[in-house]
């Protein structure tokens, strides 16, 4: 018993909500959006076939880590779940899999982009910016350094 | 201890459900276009199992007859978003059909080629149009025939972007670059480069000039990331082409939009374009091209939900239709000129879709438009629009 609680500990870290690439659905939209207590929540949409998103996802990655007690990071694949293999390799290769890591679970992905956003055309890199006061901030596009500094 | 196990038991649970990964069904890409031939019979090319498949239907849409594999040994095809299977018709109903092929590397692609003179019976052994065999993006083909009858093939290409950072050049985007055929397909002359430093990722419109030229409409790239279209013609005579900003729209975005335009030309030489652009919101504009100027009649159609439009003209009448996404799903909308575009009707819904579509594509059969829609529940052909 104590081999296989010993067994189940070590399989833990790896298996906590960040670093495991986890369903996007409609259903699950609500809570995403929904202000934090405290500073900004920063979900990060990327895609597959986006050569502009892995250097904007390592500049949020920088960011974060200069602001940990205020900026929940999110990072949202618009691929589908389906393509869990590849979305998590390119996670690994970014080094993006310590952070929560979610990939759209829709049969209608455009659906997810404007429930998420009605602002958004599905264009990637799109970060969209929750702040505890209920406000909210959307930019597409690979960020400069003036806007990473203006989202925290 | 026990109590313990349990709650770590709980706590792995999510996860472990989570690695059985979602059971939806993939499916096919929605990728398809569909095309009249000159006897009004309906064509259809999507791809499936690895071939481009061929289907015809002599009833508008209603049945659709069984596929014909145009590519007899499976290979790897783009079908999905801006990327889809091409087809047209030679000056005796020749069919040609292209696509874009994934290489390993993401990104890659070579544009492919095979054309059936037998009415869809058989078809050649695929092509691959360009010279250039690097293993680098060569994809998002677009397909026309001009009025001589040549087959002409545009696509993006990353050569020159790849050898500019090797430099340590700055090179934003990728080329576009294009090819022809002189003889019906059995062969693509050298490819030449339109532009340098133009969208990476968005579809080719191609559409014929009243003096049988092929003329491109794209997204490009102007300054730093002004993702603006351009509007050229598409020589084929040797002489080099010359492409021109056509929209000013002023979107500035590093990153892809995936998300091309649309052209069609009246026989009267006007250029009716649709195109969109998420500067301020998403928005899907018409106008009338007057390269190196501002459209004329430059109008917004659409905004938030709205994707994908495409464009067609016969005489003063000239249909719009896109793609309008809600929280219930898709609506195919539609909007008329009966002016020749200087104004149009209200948006109108022709048909709901709840699960997955791709880009509609208008069709004109006789001067009348029919659409066609590609979606998760089948292929479909609606119209004629009134």
């Amino acid at each position: 018993m104590k081999r296989l609680l010993l067994a189940l500990a070590l399989l833990l870290p790896g298996l906590a909500t960040a670093g495991t690439l986890q369903p996007l659905a409609a259903g699950d939209i609500a809570a995403l959006l929904k202000p934090p207590a405290q500073g900004e929540r920063i979900i990060a949409l990327w895609a597959l076939d986006c050569a502009y998103c892995e250097p904007d996802l390592r500049a949020l990655a920088r960011l974060q880590r200069a602001h940990p007690d205020r900026i929940q990071l999110v990072v949202v694949s618009t691929d589908s779940i389906e393509r869990r293999a590849a979305v998590e390799a390119r996670l690994r290769r970014m080094q993006m899999d310590g952070y929560p890591n979610r990939a759209y679970a829709d049969a209608t992905p455009e659906r997810l982009n404007f429930l998420l956003d009605p602002d958004w055309g599905g264009e990637t890199p799109r970060v969209l910016v929750i702040r505890a006061d209920g406000s909210r901030l959307g930019i597409s596009g690979e960020l400069t350094p003036a806007q990473l500094r203006r989202l925290p | 201890m026990r109590r313990l196990l349990i709650v770590l038991l709980c706590l792995l649970a999510p996860a472990l459900m989570a690695h059985e990964g979602m059971h939806m069904s993939a499916g096919p890409g929605l990728g398809a276009s569909a095309a009249f031939d000159s006897h009004g019979r309906l064509y259809v090319v999507d791809a499936a199992d690895g071939h481009v498949r061929l289907r015809h239907s002599d009833d508008d849409g209603r049945t659709l007859s069984a596929p014909v594999e145009v590519n007899t040994t499976a290979e790897r095809i783009y079908d999905e978003g801006e990327n889809r299977p091409k087809l047209a018709f030679g000056p005796h109903d020749e069919i040609y059909v292209s696509w874009s092929q994934p290489r390993t590397a993401p990104w890659t692609g070579f544009v492919r080629f095979a054309r059936s003179l037998d009415g869809g019976e058989h078809f050649s052994a695929p092509l691959t149009v360009h010279h250039d065999r690097a293993e680098i993006t060569h994809r998002f083909d677009a397909l026309a025939v001009d009025g001589k009858g040549r087959i002409v093939i545009a696509w993006i290409d990353k050569r020159d972007v790849i050898a500019a950072t090797a430099a340590g050049k700055p090179y934003l985007g990728a080329a576009v670059y294009y090819s022809w055929s002189d003889d019906g397909g059995a062969s693509f002359v050298p490819e030449r480069k339109l532009v340098d430093q133009s969208c990476e990722c968005c579809r080719i419109a191609l559409a014929r000039t009243p003096d049988g030229q092929v003329a491109a409409f794209f997204r490009s790239i102007y300054g730093d990331n002004i993702r603006d279209h351009a509007y050229a013609v598409l020589r084929t005579d040797g002489q080099p082409s010359h492409a021109e900003r056509a929209t000013f729209s002023q979107w500035h975005i590093a990153g892809c939009p995936h998300h091309g335009p649309g052209l069609a030309i009246g026989n009267d030489g006007v250029r009716h374009a649709v195109w969109y652009e998420a500067k301020d919101k998403p928005s899907i504009h018409y106008g009338q091209l007057a390269p190196g100027h501002p459209p004329r009649h430059a109008q917004v159609l659409a905004t938030a939900g709205a994707s994908h439009a495409d464009v067609a003209v016969h005489g003063n009448t000239v249909w719009v239709v896109w793609n309008q996404v809600d929280a219930n799903g898709y609506r195919l909308m539609l909007r008329r000129s009966s002016d020749n575009g200087a104004h149009f009707d209200a948006a109108r819904e022709i048909v709901r879709s709840a699960g997955a579509v791709g880009s509609p594509q208008l069709l004109e059969k006789q001067g009348r438009a029919f659409v066609a829609w590609n979606t998760a529940a089948g292929f479909r052909l609606i119209g004629p629009a009134r």
